[in-house]
C-alpha cells in the first residue's frame, strides 16, 4: 500500500508542476467556452449586419404585396425573438440591432426582365428575386433567385413567409376579414411538463441538451485525456528503462495502481479548479445566465459527474496501461489504442439517440453495457434521470467488469513491462494470460 | 551464513532456456563475479533473485530465508538498463527511491545528500535528469542503488560506459561498502573489469554453471602457463612452435599459452634467438582465457 502511495504522489505531484497541466487547465474551458458559445454570437452578429433587399416578381400586384408584407413580418418577429433571448442571456439591454427587408414588388414578369433581375443579383445589387409569376404558382413551384442557394436559415424563413402569405392572399379571397386570418394563422406554443411530482420542469430543454452534451463531452474528452496519460507513463517507464528499477522494489501490480490513482487525482483536481473558478464566476453577477444553468445543472448532476469519470477513467486508463506495457513506442501506441477507442466512440455515437429519447428501452440497454454506462448513463441522469435501481445496477456491472479487467490487464501489464523488441501478437498477448 | 543461495534453478521463455539447473552461493561478505557473454543467462538469474520473475524450478533463499519481498528492502540492484525519470530532478528523484526501499522522506534526503557528495555530484541535485551526461546519470543511479544502505548490493555491468577517472571512483566505494561487509554481485561480460575485484566467481554459458569456485583457487588450477613477451623484431617464428598452444598477437606485445608440460626457459631461448626481447613473464592466465578454454572444452 505505501508503494502505491509513494507511486501516485511522484505521479501526482510531476504533473500538477507541469506548464502542460496549467495551460491545458486554462485553455480547456476556454476552448470549450468558443466552441459552444462562439457559433451563437457569430450568427447573431451576422443576423446583426443584415439588411436584405429582395424583389418579388407577381403578375398580380396583390399577390406581390402580400409576400412583401409577409417578408416584412417575419422579421420583425424574429428581431422580436433575437431581443427577448438577448435579455435572457446576458443582461446588459444595448440596443437590439434590427435587421431589416427591403421588397420591392415588380409584374413585369417577362424573360428579358428576368434576365435584368438575375444580372442585379449577381453584381450583388439586390440579395434575392423571388419569382412569383401566376405559372409558378399554379405549379406551387416558386423560384428563388440568390447567390447564397445554400443559404438553409434564409430560404427557410423565405419559404415559411411565401407560403404563409399566399395562404392569406388565397384565405382574403375567400371572403375572411384580415382579423379572422391572423387569428387562423396565430402561433401556437407547446411546453414539456415533467409528470414526475417535485421535478424542475420548468428547465429550458435547449439548454439541459446544450448543457448536458457540453458535459458529456467534457466527460468525453477528460477519459480520453488522463488514459492516454496513463499509457503515456506507462510507455515512458519502459522506454527509459527506469521500469526495472521500480521492478526491483515494487510490484507490477502496485505500480499500475498508482499511476492510475495519481494519474486520475490530476483529473479529479483539474475539475475542482473548474468547478470553484465556475462558481465564484457564477456567483458575480458577470454572468446572469447562473440562474438559469442552476436549474439545468442540479446537485444531481454535479454529483453524478465526477462518479461516472472515476467510473470511466478507471475503465479506460486500466486498458490503456495495459496497452502502454505492450507496446515499445508512441507509433505502436496509436496503432493499437483503436481498441481502447472503439466502445467510447459508440458510446458517443450513442449519445444523441439516448439525449432524445432517455426513457427508451434502447437507452436502458445501452447504459447499461460496461464501457458505455460511464457516459449513456451520465446522460440519462442529466436529461432525465431514471430510477435509482438503474444506476446502482449499471454501476455495480462496471464495478464489476473493472474487477476483471483490473486482473487481466495486471497480468498483461506484468509481462508486457520486460519485453523489448516487436510488438506482440494476440495470441502472444493470450500466453501472457497465462503465465503464473 | 550465505546471503543468496540459488538451488537447481530454472527458466525458460516459451521454448527457449535461459537458466538451466544453475546453483550457486554467496556468502556474506564476500565480493562474487557472475560472470559470461551476452545472453549467457545472467541478468536472467538476477531477475530472479529479486522477485522480477518466478523460477520455474529450484529455489532461491535469501539471507538464509526461501525469497520473500519484505528481502527487498534490504538489497540494492542496479540494473544493466540504466533507467531514471528523465523529467524529474535528481533530489527528488533520489528521495523517491529511498521512500520506496523503505526510508522516510527526511532520511532518504539526507542519505541522497551524502552521497551525491560521496560520489562529486553535488552540484546536480537541483537538475533535471535529461540535463546530465550518460557518466553523471549513471552515478545517480549508483547513488540510488546504494541509499538505503544494502546489505545486499547487485550490480549488473557496473562499469560500462564509465571513464576511467569515475570507474576509479565506483570502484573505490565498492572496496569501502566491501570493507563494511557489505555482500556484492557483479555481473559482467567485461571479465578483465571484474576480475580483479572478485573472491569468488561463477562462469556461465548458456544458462549453465561452468566454472564455479574461490578465484585464486580457480587460477592456482589453470596454473601460470601464460606468458607475455615484449620484443623488438620478427615473431613469426611462434606460429609453429610446438611449446605454444596459442597465442595472441596485441602489436606490442604477445600473450602465449604454452602446451602442456612445456618448459617457459626453452621458449624463452627460441625467442632471443629471434627477436630482442624487452619483457618476458610468467602470468596466471586471465579469466577470459580461462572462460574461452573452459567453453572450448565443453563444446568440443
Amino acid at each position: 500500500m505505501r508503494n502505491i502511495f509513494l507511486i501516485a504522489k511522484r505521479e501526482y505531484l510531476e504533473r500538477i508542476r507541469t506548464k502542460s497541466f496549467i495551460i491545458m487547465t486554462v485553455l480547456i474551458p476556454v476552448l470549450m467556452g468558443a466552441a459552444t458559445i462562439g457559433p451563437t454570437f457569430l450568427m447573431m452578429s451576422m443576423m446583426k449586419a443584415t439588411s436584405k433587399h429582395y424583389v418579388v416578381v407577381a403578375s398580380d400586384q396583390d399577390v406581390g404585396e402580400a409576400i412583401k408584407a409577409q417578408l416584412s413580418e417575419a422579421q420583425k418577429r424574429e428581431n422580436k425573438q433575437a431581443a427577448e433571448a438577448k435579455q435572457k442571456g446576458m443582461k446588459r439591454s444595448e440596443e437590439t440591432p434590427t435587421a431589416s427587408v427591403i421588397a420591392d414588388v415588380d409584374t413585369n414578369t417577362s424573360s428579358e426582365e428576368r434576365a435584368r433581375l438575375t444580372e442585379k443579383v449577381r453584381k450583388k445589387e439586390i440579395d434575392g428575386v423571388i419569382w412569383a409569376t401566376d405559372d409558378a404558382l399554379a405549379s406551387r413551384k416558386l423560384t428563388l433567385i440568390t447567390l447564397d442557394v445554400s443559404s438553409f436559415i434564409q430560404n427557410t424563413v423565405l419559404q415559411e413567409s411565401v407560403g404563409e402569405a399566399l395562404h392569406r392572399e388565397s384565405l382574403k379571397r375567400k371572403g375572411l376579414s384580415a382579423a379572422e386570418i391572423d387569428d387562423l394563422f396565430k402561433h401556437v406554443e407547446l411546453v414539456a411538463e415533467n409528470a414526475k411530482p417535485g421535478e424542475a420542469g420548468a428547465a429550458d430543454p435547449q439548454m439541459t441538451f446544450i448543457v448536458s452534451f457540453v458535459m458529456v463531452m467534457i466527460l468525453y474528452m477528460s477519459t480520453l485525456l488522463y488514459g492516454i496519460n496513463v499509457m503515456r507513463a506507462v510507455l515512458e517507464e519502459k522506454t527509459s528503462r527506469i521500469m526495472e528499477v521500480m521492478l526491483s522494489i515494487a510490484r507490477p501490480k502496485e505500480m499500475m495502481a498508482g499511476k492510475i490513482l495519481g494519474v486520475g487525482s490530476v483529473g479529479l483536481t483539474q475539475f475542482a479548479i473548474w468547478a470553484i473558478t465556475a462558481m465564484v464566476l457564477s456567483s458575480s453577477s458577470l454572468f446572469a445566465a447562473h440562474e438559469q444553468l442552476k436549474d439545468v445543472i442540479s446537485g444531481k448532476v454535479l454529483a453524478a459527474f465526477p462518479v461516472f469519470f472515476l467510473l470511466g477513467y478507471a475503465l479506460y486508463s486500466t486498458l490503456y496501461a495495459a496497452v502502454g506495457a505492450m507496446v515499445n513506442s508512441e507509433q505502436e501506441a496509436q496503432q493499437t489504442q483503436f481498441i481502447v477507442i472503439m466502445p467510447l466512440i459508440v458510446s458517443i455515437m450513442m449519445a444523441f439517440p439516448v439525449m432524445q429519447n432517455p426513457g427508451t428501452p434502447l437507452a436502458f440497454w445501452a447504459s447499461m453495457i460496461p464501457f458505455c454506462t460511464p457516459i449513456l448513463m451520465f446522460i440519462r441522469i442529466a436529461v432525465q434521470t431514471p430510477p435509482l435501481w438503474q444506476i446502482l445496477l449499471a454501476v455495480a456491472v462496471n464495478l464489476l467488469t473493472l474487477y476483471g479487467l483490473v486482473l487481466l490487464c495486471a497480468r498483461i501489464y506484468r509481462v508486457g513491462i520486460l519485453m523489448y523488441g516487436k510488438k506482440p501478437t494476440l495470441p502472444e498477448i493470450i500466453k501472457w494470460l497465462k503465465y503464473a | 551464513m550465505n546471503t543468496i543461495e540459488l538451488r537447481e534453478v530454472r527458466k525458460s521463455y516459451d521454448r527457449f532456456l535461459a537458466v538451466d539447473d544453475l546453483s550457486f552461493s554467496i556468502e556474506e561478505g564476500a565480493v562474487f563475479g557472475l560472470l559470461g557473454p551476452n545472453g549467457a543467462g545472467k541478468t536472467s538469474s538476477i531477475r530472479m533473485m529479486i522477485g522480477i520473475t518466478v523460477p520455474d524450478a529450484g529455489s532461491i533463499n535469501v539471507f538464509g530465508q526461501p525469497f520473500d519481498r519484505k528481502c527487498l528492502q534490504k538489497i540494492g540492484y542496479l540494473p544493466e538498463e540504466r533507467g531514471l525519470y528523465k523529467k524529474m530532478k535528481v533530489l527528488d528523484q533520489l528521495i523517491f527511491l529511498g521512500e520506496l526501499h523503505g526510508l522516510s522522506a527526511a532520511a532518504a534526503r539526507q542519505k541522497a545528500v551524502s552521497w551525491c557528495e560521496r560520489l562529486e555530484i553535488s552540484d546536480w541535485l537541483q537538475k533535471k535528469v535529461e540535463e546530465l551526461s550518460k557518466g553523471m546519470q549513471q552515478k545517480i543511479q549508483f547513488a540510488a542503488t546504494l541509499l538505503h544502505d544494502p546489505a545486499f548490493i547487485i550490480m549488473d555491468e557496473p562499469f560500462g560506459g564509465l571513464d576511467p577517472v569515475n570507474a576509479t571512483l565506483l570502484k573505490d566505494v565498492l572496496l569501502e561498502l566491501k570493507k563494511q561487509g557489505k555482500t556484492i554481485l557483479f555481473s559482467s561480460h567485461r571479465m578483465d573489469q571484474v576480475e580483479k575485484l572478485c573472491d569468488s566467481i561463477c562462469l556461465i554459458d548458456h544458462g549453465k554453471s561452468v566454472l564455479q569456485g574461490q578465484l585464486k583457487g580457480i587460477k592456482a588450477q589453470f596454473g601460470k602457463n601464460n606468458v607475455q613477451i615484449e620484443y623488438e623484431g620478427d615473431a613469426s617464428f611462434l606460429r609453429q612452435n610446438a611449446l605454444i598452444k596459442s597465442y595472441n598477437d596485441y602489436g606490442n606485445y604477445v600473450e602465449a599459452r604454452l602446451a602442456p608440460g612445456a618448459d617457459p626457459q626453452q621458449l624463452l631461448r627460441a625467442v632471443v634467438e629471434h627477436a630482442r626481447v624487452s619483457r618476458f613473464e610468467l602470468m596466471e592466465p586471465s579469466l577470459e582465457e580461462i572462460f574461452t578454454e573452459v567453453v572450448g572444452k565443453s563444446d568440443a
